[in-house]
């Protein structure tokens, strides 16, 4: 009896010490994808500014915006978002034009620039942080590359149960439309029924679709061979832990994913938020943000302080090559959007 | 004074479920009939629903595996019950009952991502079951069907256990000892008397199995590796890759009607019982 | 001979269900003494690693004391409205009272995904933010049928007659409610209480839906999940166990203690 007294005693008293946790006096709300949330990223920056750097994590623009939407002005200060998607939120008013002068672009990887996404009537609305590949991931132990020189070779009965999807529709539709020689940046409604055939071909063969984690597993610990849509952002994290992690361009091309860094027009704290986006861009925090505990990719920053390990892990010194063959996100508008993922449900939904 | 003491001790239990449940459910029932996009309100979201397949796909989907889930956590729960009660000295029952619900207090999320490790194919399950020679090729059975089916059935167990074994604890011994007395041998016994005795507390934990597991997203979405969708997915596959609240709640509503309708049939079959 | 049979097979079927209950857990923790990165075999192990990631993980242990906060002030308020009204209905019957026990008790029939969605839409409607408050007001919402189902069945005669021998001797109705039947009722008050914090220090969903920075635990072991495989997500399951069974061992210990005594 005591003793439940003195529980409940101690219970209560942790109660109220937690209610009285004061807020934290200055904070920087951002709403991210996974990679920002690693404290090897953002503790230095906390520590540098005295701040407290709040993430929200989300996936897909237009979960992203819905978020955005449901919030309050001067809720969030920066934003992680798809390259090709910045305009969307320009459109909407969300975004605040950023200095030039004061960011690193002449660092940049040319190619990933994106200025005719980045940038709106001149202004330069975003910078491009990290990009990577969504092509073919494999195990070098199980599957010869050669063999995966086409994306139709995914289609193929002796893969039968040996693929992983990943779970996200624009780039892997992307990759299919790429299979049956369409551009990513041309897609309309006519080219849905031939990519939805590819689809169907891969999910016949296809022992899961999973997220990053999910997908990752299964081919680190050998349920699959094939991760389609899989890069660098896969292997490099565990290429440690398992060098036969591979990854390859097929002819046909790959996509090339691209997240850039923008900063809300309504923010309370712009020169905090500006301040941040530039110790992300730095060549410090672009090492740690390309090899972020959730996931791996090319810093956009060239002068990025990747060690050579690193860099060879990243396949730094291909890149020029790689990107001459990749083509970018599908950016479809919103009844585009809609209809493609109803072709994605139809997918995960077939047997 | 003491007329109002009723209305302000049941008062704000009430308001709040008004308040905090019902006019939720009120707004989402008007949010289904909106079109995301387009012209009023109308009844597009439940013609979507049913005219393409792979939504109503889902709740076929999870219709099959929460009635497999539910016979089998009954039918692996309640001889284990049985022992607990029957054959377990009265002293140790309490730990023995403790002891079969403690994995109920490890993270529900990690419950069912350990599952994922078990069952994967270098797992533990595969791992023995080659080792020891008995099978050549692993067994398929992370990321599919079968698994969302184990990691909920372990869940249900635990909690079928516990609701079989009150209700085997409240039978009276006597009646037992009548039906030895009139010459009846324990499989008759228990067919005649224990089974009949126990059923509403097997339905009662049965339909809660239902529910539970109808409604639930997190175990098919770790262990079912997507290759199917059951209700609860599609409903967050609306919210989180579109923000299309308008077909999640005429989805969500579907989901309800479906669960209202178990329970209506449940309730009957009880109460028939009872006649 | 024939007659152990039964038994022998009860105990070996009962071995097998607790083989079936426990080996997800024990595989749980012996992956998270795993010394490199991946938690499938072969074991590499053991080492503490992960369990310092995770101890010294900031987010983590911020989303531990949300969880405790909004776990015990949410049951608190399940406990409290769910008294009040288990009370109000069982002494007074008042008008409608089968209606408003029914009120009281549908939620428990309506998954906690869909409760969760429909307060995110009235969130949005009425323009209030996301936070610990909004995922505290849905765990109350998915308590109180629970706390006022409990309570209800324990309202019984022996509690109205002393209740109405306190009113004889004067007692006000607070005074009756806090001195006579509180105290009378103290099991089934601590029991529900418990039940609600277990609940909602696991409830994943609505904490999902509603909260934005200031997450519960639960929802940033979903967000371990998702950003790979990782031993660390054993280190916190096995921890949130350790604590758990060590509650859940400690209450036990008092409950059979005022038993016995």
């Amino acid at each position: 009896m005591r003793t439940a007294r003195r529980l409940a005693c101690a219970l209560t008293l942790t109660a109220a010490a937690l209610a009285c946790h004061p807020a934290g006096a200055d904070e920087l709300n951002a709403l991210i994808w996974c990679d920002h949330a690693d404290p090897a990223l953002l503790q230095p920056f906390e520590e540098a500014h005295g701040v407290r750097v709040n993430v929200k994590e989300y996936e897909g623009t237009g979960a992203g915006l819905a978020i955005v939407e449901q919030s309050r002005p001067g809720d969030w200060d920066v934003m992680v978002i798809d390259s090709i998607d910045v305009r969307r939120g320009v459109e909407r008013g969300l975004f605040a034009p950023l200095p030039e002068d004061r960011l690193p672009l002449a660092d940049l990887f040319p190619e990933v620039r994106f200025d005719e996404h980045t940038t709106v009537a001149g202004k330069r609305y975003a910078i491009t942080e990290k990009f990577g590949y969504n092509t073919v991931g494999f195990n070098r132990t199980k599957v010869d590359p050669a063999e995966l020189r086409s994306l139709k070779a995914l289609l193929e009965p002796k893969y039968r149960g040996r693929l992983a999807i990943y779970d996200y529709y624009l780039p892997v539709m992307g990759m299919a439309a790429l299979a049956v020689g369409k551009r990513t940046s041309e897609l309309s409604a006519d080219d849905l029924p031939a990519i939805r055939d590819v689809l169907l071909g891969m999910k016949a063969n296809a022992r899961l679709v999973g997220e990053v984690a999910a997908s990752q597993t299964a081919l680190a610990t050998g349920e699959v061979d094939i991760l389609v849509g899989g890069g660098e952002w896969v292997t490099a994290g565990l290429a440690r832990e398992n060098p036969a992690l591979d990854f390859v361009i097929p002819d046909e091309g790959a996509v090339l994913w691209s997240q850039s860094l923008a900063m809300f027009a309504d923010s309370p704290r712009p020169e905090l938020a500006l301040e941040f986006i530039r110790y992300v861009m730095s060549p410090e925090g672009q090492a740690r943000l390309a090899t972020s505990s959730c996931y791996w990719g090319m810093p956009a920053n060239r002068q990025a302080a990747l060690t050579d390990e690193e860099k060879r892990i990243l396949r730094f010194a291909e890149q020029p090559a790689f990107l001459a063959r990749a083509q970018p996100y599908p950016a479809p508008d919103e009844a585009l959007d809609r209809q493609m993922q109803d072709v994605w449900t139809e997918m995960l939904q077939a047997r | 004074m003491s007329r109002l003491v009723p209305w302000l001790t049941v008062g704000p239990a009430v308001l709040w479920t008004l308040l905090f449940f019902i006019l939720p459910l009120v707004l989402m029932a008007w949010t289904s009939l909106q079109p995301l996009q387009g012209d009023g309100p109308g009844l597009g979201n439940y013609v979507a629903f049913f005219t393409n397949p792979s939504y109503w796909r889902a709740l076929v989907n999870s219709l099959e595996v929460t009635a497999l889930v539910t016979v089998l956590a009954v039918l692996l729960a309640y001889p284990f019950a049985w022992v607990l009660a029957e054959q377990v000295p009265e002293r140790w029952q309490r730990l023995a009952l403790v002891l079969a619900i403690l994995p109920f207090w490890t993270s529900y999320l990690v419950r069912s991502y350990s599952w994922l490790l078990v069952l994967a194919e270098q797992g533990v399950v595969n791992g023995a079951l080659v080792g020891a020679g008995l099978l050549s090729e692993p067994l398929r059975l992370a990321n599919t069907r079968a698994a969302t089916v184990i990691g909920f059935v372990h869940f249900f167990v635990m909690l079928l256990t516990l609701t079989i074994f009150a209700s085997l604890k409240q039978l009276s011994p006597s009646y037992r000892k009548a039906a030895a007395d009139l010459g009846a041998g324990p499989l008759r016994t228990f067919v005649y008397i224990v089974l009949p005795l126990t059923l509403p507390g097997i339905m009662v934990g049965a339909f809660l199995t239902f529910v539970l597991a109808i409604g639930d997203y997190v175990t098919p979405q770790i262990l079912g590796g997507n290759t199917e969708l059951l209700m609860p997915q599609l409903i967050m596959l609306q919210i989180g890759r579109r923000g299309d609240f308008p077909l999640a709640s005429a989805l969500s509503l579907i989901l309800m009607l479906v669960v209202t309708v178990a329970y209506l049939g449940c309730a009957r079959w009880l109460r028939l019982e009872r006649v | 001979m024939a007659h152990r049979l039964p038994r022998v097979v009860g105990a070996l079927y009962a071995a097998l269900i607790y083989g079936f209950i426990f080996l997800p857990v024990v595989v749980l923790v012996l992956f998270s003494l795993q010394a490199t990165t991946l938690p499938v075999p072969p074991f590499t192990g053991p080492s503490l690693r992960w369990y310092d990631a995770v101890l010294s993980d900031r987010r983590l242990t911020a989303a531990l004391g949300n969880s405790l906060l909004v776990a015990l002030l949410s049951s608190a308020l399940a406990v409290v409205l769910g008294f009040l009204a288990a009370w109000g209905l069982a002494r007074f019957r008042p008008p409608g009272s089968g209606l408003w026990r029914a009120l009281l008790t549908l939620p428990l029939m309506v998954s906690y995904l869909i409760i969760g969605m429909g307060l995110l839409i009235l969130l949005n409607q009425l323009g209030a933010p996301r936070s610990r408050v909004s995922a505290g007001i849905g765990h109350v919402v998915i308590n109180l049928p629970l706390c006022f189902a409990i309570l209800y069945s324990q309202m019984g005669e022996q509690q109205a007659r002393a209740e109405q021998a306190a009113r004889d001797l004067g007692a006000a109705e607070w005074q009756v409610l806090l001195l006579i039947t509180a105290p009378m009722l103290w099991p089934a008050l601590f029991a529900s209480f418990f039940l609600s914090v277990t609940f909602s220090w696991d409830e994943f969903i609505i904490a999902f839906l509603l909260t934005r920075f200031d997450t519960t635990l639960p929802v940033e072991i979903w967000n371990l999940l998702r950003a790979g495989l990782n031993p660390r997500t054993n280190a916190v399951g096995a921890l949130v166990f350790l604590v758990s069974a060590v509650l859940v061992a400690s209450i036990e210990l008092v409950v059979l203690r005022r038993r016995r005594s």
